[in-house]
């Protein structure tokens, strides 16, 4: 009995040494420059209410006809795309995960710029290449044209895809110069103007954009379109030409980019561009998610796979560009603006983590006096046995590792005021058994004994609670607190019963056989008397 | 020593039911208003460098449109603003005017959630709910399965776990009448913990009855449900203590962002400990008794010992 109990104590030593080795030290290096207390080497793992970051939740925008292995291929391509986009700002740890069918969750901890992070994700990135439509004379075909004669077909009879209108020179200032105005597109019965979701448009409201010249997808010799996925490379590069040198994104084709290139070219070019004026027929226009970025005209025929992008651009937009091109073009649109989306500054969170720590410290030790106050020397070994606990589950938060939230630091606190309860259960009944003239050693037998069912099922009914909450944070958007806390009490509970069951336990076993053991008013008998 | 706990039952009852009238009258005349996250819409906490005037801000914000926007003051150049679902440029454009009034300012917190989400975490949370309830009176009633009317355990056990849950949804409707205070997904959780701590002690004491039925310390029930409450009276009591102690620190020390949170927890574990200790055991013996008719005005009382 005695020989096991002590070998019980060597091991409640061991895993506590080991705890200790897990959480120590309690302040790393760091600590003091960025204010967020750590623990340990590499610190706890804070979710992203206390880090601060932006939280987003996005509706991917399927057609309707989509099926779920479209989907699910689409989803997979996008997440990828999107978390090439976030590494290169060099987001720590960021979480871009999918949720149901078609959702995506993006957290970017540490990073407060909510509408940067927005318009990273949100872009679809996809770049073409367009030339302008021309019609039977050869000439130009303009907004206009379309609006005037009212013509129930293309003009260009050969090419049927949608023509892009945008807003041309007239409204040339860096913030309209084309911003897309309408789509042309082929229907059953003819061609009617829509706008970006695919809805009619009055061509009343088009006629402010009659000078708007009509582009045309641009393809190679075999009919594929010029597009960003036949792009290799993409840099942000300063342009030497002009007299101030301005940003612009240098790309490189792959081979049959390369190829379709230098075909398009050879159709398009200006065959002297020092004498011959520019002409939108020599032009090709570049366009990112149907905005024309610019349209330089073509002066050469053989472009060796690599070519410029240029446009209004500063040396941060050009280098965004640069990214997201090389990232690739989302495969389907985001729903804007996102389900769901939180931005939480750095600032804020440091201050809960100080206060949250302090509220913990200050709660145990008034719940350690408390109880030693209480049931005196149980007490005191209830309050090793507390510390013990807190220790052991800090461990495993660390081990885990489980991210901390607020709430998840709530749940922790609150397991310590219940982590008592155990202990108290089991001193209450031996306080009933010595005052019914029991040995100390019988009582503490007895007293463990008697308390398990009452502990057992006491706790089994807040694991349900925990296990149910868990399941509701899992089924939500805005789950980062009711899973950390229903994580934290979770852990907080099952460690609470093995710390009293088994570290109170022996340390109470070791006690018997000392000389204290004889001073039952140690154990405050006469507090609860006159039964 | 014995404490008459139980004969003093409708006492209990009484004062039980006189808070959850009050909080079920608010409840009907206020309801219980919902942040953002029930009921969609946008929140953003703004710092301005220098001190504005509430007035002067509420101005601004009703002259850009914004009549319905429930405005808080949290600091001295601190804002928050929560009205419908903002877009992109709304936000822009609130920021823009307030600058050029105000003078710099700092979008310290926004959060955004479309009507679909708030409607799905509504949905979820109410399931939730019903779970855990269906889920402890199921527990419940196995984990007694042995005595002779299980189900009036885990029944009983709901009984109180339903009245914590309104009272607190009463107190957080006066509240939200008084304070402007809105119930958030803390709120659930809480509610959620106060359900599982609620049963917890209401467990504990029925524990004690089962044992001393088994033991057969008296052929009275009354006087079984009696002396198993009053054995089991200190440690109810200090268990509630200690958590209450450091749910008290999390109110004081981490205070606003949890502020819901900590504040359902201590009404909880109040009217929990009330609960578990007045009401429930009572309850199982008025249902072993058939007691009802106490309950119906003009019904010719049973014999009741007071």
């Amino acid at each position: 009995m005695t020989r096991k109990n002590v070998i019980a104590f060597i091991l409640i030593l061991i895993i506590f040494g080991f705890a200790m080795w897990a959480v120590l030290p309690l302040k790393s290096a760091e600590a003091e420059e960025d204010q967020v207390e750590k623990l340990g080497k590499t610190g706890l793992r804070f979710g992203l209410d206390l880090t601060g970051g932006v939280h987003l939740v996005y509706q991917a925008d399927f057609p309707d006809d989509a099926s779920a292995g479209d989907k699910g291929d689409a989803m997979d391509r996008a997440l990828i795309t999107i978390e090439n986009r976030i590494n290169k700002y060099g987001v720590t740890e960021p979480i871009i995960q999918q949720l149901g069918e078609d959702r995506i969750l993006v957290q970017l901890p540490g990073f407060t710029d909510i509408d940067a992070a927005k318009s990273l994700v949100e872009q679809t990135g996809f770049l073409e290449f367009r030339e302008v439509e021309l019609n039977e004379a050869g000439q130009p075909v303009y907004l206009g044209d379309y609006l005037a004669g009212e013509p129930n077909q293309f003009f260009d009879r050969g090419e049927t895809d949608d023509r892009i209108f945008v807003k041309d020179y007239l409204f040339n200032d860096d913030e309209e110069y084309g911003v897309f105005v309408a789509f042309l597109t082929k229907t059953e019965a003819g061609i009617e103007f829509v706008d970006v979701e695919g809805n009619p448009v009055n061509k009343e409201a088009l006629q402010e954009y009659a000078g708007s010249l009509s582009w045309i997808p641009t393809r190679g010799d075999n009919g594929t379109k010029l597009t960003g996925e036949l792009l290799d490379d993409a840099y942000p590069t300063l342009d030497q030409s002009s007299i101030a040198s301005k940003p612009v994104v240098s790309i490189e084709w792959n081979h049959e980019g390369s190829t379709i290139f230098d075909e398009i070219a050879g159709r398009l070019h200006n065959p002297d561009c020092d004498s011959v004026p520019y002409s939108p027929t020599y032009a090709i226009g570049i366009f990112l998610d149907d905005t024309l970025l610019s349209a330089p005209q073509v002066c050469s025929t053989a472009f060796g796979g690599s070519g410029q992008i240029s446009g209004t651009f500063t040396v941060v937009e050009a280098e965004g560009l640069a990214n997201l091109l090389k990232s690739g073009a989302l495969p389907m649109p985001l729903k804007k603006p996102p389900l769901y989306q939180e931005k939480v500054s750095a600032t804020l969170g440091a201050n809960f983590i100080e206060m949250s720590w302090m509220a913990g410290l200050i709660g145990v030790i008034l719940v350690m006096l408390f109880v030693i106050a209480y049931y005196r020397l149980s007490g005191f070994l209830a309050s090793l046995a507390l510390v013990f606990y807190g220790t052991l589950v800090l461990a495993i938060f660390k081990l885990w590792p489980v991210t901390l939230s607020l709430a998840g630091l709530g749940g922790f606190v609150l397991s310590i005021g219940m982590a008592v309860d155990a202990n108290v259960l089991i001193f209450e009944r031996m306080k009933e058994e010595l005052r019914m003239g029991r040995t100390l050693g019988a009582a503490i037998e007895a007293g463990f004994n008697r308390a398990w069912s009452a502990i057992r099922d006491s706790n089994v009914t807040t694991i349900i609670v925990c296990i149910i909450l868990y399941w509701l944070g899992s089924s939500i958007v805005a789950s980062a607190p009711v899973m950390g806390f229903a994580l934290t009490l979770l852990i907080g509970v099952v460690v609470s019963m093995f710390t009293a069951i088994v570290v109170t336990r022996t340390l109470l076993r070791l006690f018997v056989g000392s000389a204290l053991a004889k001073k039952t008013k140690l154990f405050s008998v006469d507090w609860g008397k006159k039964k | 020593m014995t404490f008459d706990i139980i004969g003093k039952r409708f006492w209990f009852f009484l004062i039980s039911g006189v808070v959850i009238l009050i909080g079920v009258i608010s409840l009907v005349t206020f309801g219980l208003p919902s942040g953002i996250e029930f009921s969609s819409g946008s929140m953003l906490t703004v710092k301005f460098e220098e001190p504005v005037e509430y007035a002067d801000f509420q101005q601004e914000i009703s002259n850009l449109g914004y009549t319905d926007a429930i405005i808080q003051r949290t600091g001295t150049g601190d804002f928050l603003i929560r009205t419908h679902e903002l877009s992109d440029a709304d936000k822009t454009q609130i920021e823009n005017a307030l600058t050029t009034r105000f003078g710099e300012l700092q979008e310290a917190q926004f959060n955004s959630v479309s009507p679909q989400i708030a409607a799905e975490t509504a949905h979820n949370a109410a399931i939730a709910v019903a779970v855990a309830a269906v889920g402890i009176l199921l527990y419940v009633t196995w984990a007694f399965r042995r005595m002779p009317k299980p189900l009036h355990y885990g029944a009983c056990a709901i009984v109180a776990l339903v009245h914590d849950a309104l009272i607190a949804m009463g107190v957080f409707s006066i509240l939200g009448a008084i304070l402007q205070w809105e119930i958030n997904l803390m709120f659930i959780t809480g509610l959620l913990a106060v359900i599982g701590y609620s049963v917890n002690n209401t467990v504990v004491i029925f524990d004690r009855i089962r044992e001393n039925l088994t033991k057969g310390i008296s052929t009275d029930f009354e006087a079984v449900v009696n002396s198993s409450l009053v054995e089991t009276l200190s440690r109810s009591l200090n268990t509630s203590l200690t958590t209450l102690i450091v749910v008290l620190a999390l109110f004081l020390f981490v205070g606003a962002s949890i502020q819901n949170f900590a504040v359902v927890l201590i009404i909880g574990i109040v009217a929990g400990t009330f609960s578990s200790v007045f009401i429930a055991p009572s309850l199982l013996l008025v249902w072993d008794k058939g007691e009802w008719g106490r309950f119906i005005p003009g019904h010719k009382p049973l014999k009741v010992k007071t």
